[in-house]
């Protein structure tokens, strides 16, 4: 028997049988939808956030003290660039957009009237060059009240969450109490010149912006800087940028060039993380799809037993009927492989559009992606093709173990079987 | 003629009450440098009365803010100037130990079986809530080797005169660059301290009461402290219980000893 009247008569099977072929085809079409709407929404996520990674903490690229990144979550001062403004115009020389910030921590300090309570809450303070901070990051485009800074005054920008949290309105005064370089106590008294609403929920929640100049009187830098950040360039993929940065500071033995991963280092962790995920969303669609098919398989073949005795007494042989059961299960994948993609790109194209409105999750939780409100998704057209793929193979494989048993039952009690 | 003899007793009566004058301020000002010693004088027996070779005691910290008042008891132990270890005996936090040695601060959490280092911003948090900050216990160089002290006068402070020093740091790794300490005349003993940001702004004051001699120390047995950043919000460690120059193990202010 050759193969194409095999699959023929497997096509005729399924034609004939075509409830249950839908139903089983549709089991898998539902697992293969889940697939591909949650690789397309973490695949949309993972995109946004490290957009906003770049575009709100990191840049593309920076320049750091050798000693920073290991300490780098407690904003050391310690270690910062002291020729921050030579560094930069090295780098800005070899045709980078590049800005220095003074990046340290603090303690928010508010008093009742005009805010509606006395307290005090830990922040990130990022001094920053009014100028030509947004060479490199995307700030003044955020700002949902007030006005952008003004260099060489005492004025502050909040996140759009902290201000909420705090109470703060433009033009209300806040007190930073911090540490200077050298490890004294300092407070600097600001004004809130602005409120910042960005997609990234750690600059929300926890980030107060002032002028870079003001910071390093009051922290006594002396022109020094904690990092220089450099944006991405077009036509320069990472390795590149990072390459021609690192031969800028040649000479500069105590500072490194650290791309965005490595200084978020948290965010790319929960990127690996979603691979992961994404592993268990794919077992999951197997064990649906595995379910259905090899239940359904195995139905046909209980149901079918005298008709595969039939067909093996009138001299089909155990290997033709196994084949032509398997094409079976291998059309049921295709099937359901099929409707899924259908029905996947609808669902993609309609996070791409619309996306999901996670904002009340994201504002109260920190779940390290750097995303707020509405999450989109993104397409992904390999994982189509992995899902028709996976679709075809699971249906096939979980199909063979009830298909083997029924060829190796002796063709009489085949016969003999009733359904 | 009369007039010439009272002209001539007046000018008598001048050059006696002139003498006198410069008699007694002879004799004056030597006594009054000699009662008045130099601050170096006075920080150096201020930290001799407050350092002691051991120490044991149970204190318990009282915090009043917004939230109302809130007690910890603990027992805490030193040895010199370098190494102390609070244990906290209260409830809510029954123990939770902090370990200062000359270096470094470590918490130890029990419940969590888990042993924190303090570094950074981690050392300006509050311990439990209060208006001391883990920064604030720590120890290691004498006031004399990060200060500059200058006396500016004296002062009454609860009607006990004391001395006035100014101490502006001369080690930039102190956390605080300036404070004002007012040291008991007689006692030199701290009756008030307060601290200041570099910008000048005030950042906290202590009063220290109820001092009494133990051990020929002076104690103060109840020192209110309160964050001039923070309204309406004070801390108060009192002393219930000491015993200077008990014998402690060696091996009390290790980190091995911290987690048992």
């Amino acid at each position: 028997m050759k193969l194409k009247q095999i699959v023929s008569l497997a096509g005729k099977n399924l034609l004939r049988h075509r409830r249950r072929t839908i139903i089983t085809a549709g089991a898998v079409a539902v697992g293969l939808l889940m697939f591909i709407l949650v690789d397309s929404l973490l695949t949309g996520i993972e995109e946004e956030s490290n957009r906003n990674l770049i575009w709100f903490e990191t840049g593309a690229a920076q320049v750091i003290h050798t000693g920073y990144l290991a300490e780098r979550n407690d904003r050391p001062l310690k270690y910062a660039i002291d020729d921050a403004a030579e560094v930069e115009a090295e780098l800005e020389s070899a045709g980078l957009s590049a800005t220095s910030r003074i990046v340290f921590s603090g303690e928010l300090i508010v008093f009742k009237d005009p805010f509606p309570e006395d307290g005090s809450v830990m922040v990130t303070v990022y001094g920053i060059d009014p100028e030509d901070d947004d060479d490199v990051y995307h700030l003044p485009q955020t700002v949902s009240a007030g006005d952008f800074l003004e260099p060489g005054t005492n004025e502050a920008l909040l996140g759009a969450w902290l201000a909420e949290d705090i109470g703060a309105e433009v033009g209300y005064p806040i007190t930073i109490v911090t540490r200077t370089r050298q490890g004294f106590y300092q407070t600097i008294d600001l004004e809130v010149a602005g409120i910042l609403n960005t997609p990234n929920p750690v600059i929300n929640r926890t980030a107060v912006f002032m002028p870079e100049g003001v910071a390093a009187d009051y922290l006594q830098m002396g022109g020094a800087a904690t990092e220089i950040s450099v944006a991405s360039e077009l036509g320069r993929t990472l390795p590149e940028l990072t390459r021609e940065m690192q031969q800028q500071i040649a000479g500069a033995p105590n500072l490194r060039v650290a791309d965005w991963r490595t200084l978020a280092a948290d965010a790319v962790a929960i990127a690996e993380a979603k691979e992961s995920s994404s592993g268990i969303v794919l077992l999951l669609v197997f064990i649906i799809a595995a379910v259905g098919v090899s239940n359904t398989v195995l139905m046909s073949t209980l149901e079918r037993t005298q008709e595969l005795g039939m067909m093996r007494a009138i001299g089909m042989r155990d290997r033709e009927v196994m084949t032509t059961l398997l094409v079976e299960a291998a059309g049921i994948g295709l099937l359901g492989g099929i409707i899924g993609i259908v029905l996947g790109a609808g669902g993609v194209a309609l996070m791409v559009e619309r996306g999901i409105d996670y904002g009340s999750l994201i504002r109260d939780t920190n779940v390290g992606y750097r995303v707020t409100q509405v999450i989109y998704g993104a397409w992904n057209l390999p994982t189509f093709g992995r899902a028709l793929v996976v679709g075809v193979v699971i249906s096939v494989v979980t199909a063979f173990v009830p298909v083997r048993r029924a060829v190796r039952m002796s063709v009489i009690d085949s016969l003999r079987r009733t359904s | 003629m009369n007039n010439t003899r009272t002209r001539t007793r007046y000018a008598h009566a001048a050059t006696v009450a002139g003498v006198t004058v410069a008699l007694t301020l002879a004799t004056l000002v030597p006594l009054a440098a000699q009662a008045q010693p130099s601050a170096q004088e006075i920080v150096r027996r201020l930290e001799a009365n407050r350092t002691y070779e051991t120490s044991r005691a149970e204190v318990t910290m009282i915090i009043d803010d917004r939230f109302g008042e809130r007690e910890s008891t603990m027992v805490s132990y030193s040895r010199g100037d370098d190494e102390a270890l609070i244990e906290f005996t209260s409830a809510a936090e029954r123990g939770q130990k902090v370990l200062r040695t000359a270096d470094e601060i470590y918490l130890y959490y029990p419940d969590a079986a888990e042993l924190v280092r303090l570094q950074g911003a981690a050392l300006r948090e509050s311990m439990l809530g209060s208006d001391v900050s883990y920064e604030d216990l720590t120890g290691g160089k004498t006031l004399l080797d990060t200060y500059e002290v200058t006396l500016d006068g004296t002062e009454q402070i609860d009607g006990h005169r004391t001395y006035r020093i100014t101490m502006e740091a001369r080690d930039r790794n102190v956390a605080y660059p300036r404070q004002t300490v007012w040291v008991d005349a007689e006692l030199f003993v701290a009756r008030r301290s307060e601290q200041y940001a570099l910008s000048g702004r005030l950042l906290k004051t202590a009063v220290m009461q109820d001092i009494r001699e133990i051990d020929g120390f002076q104690v103060p047995m109840r020192t209110v402290i309160s964050d001039a950043l923070k309204r309406n919000s004070s801390t108060t460690i009192r002393i219930d219980s000491i015993d200077i120059g008990v014998r402690l193990d060696d091996t009390l202010f290790s980190l091995q000893e911290l987690s048992w």
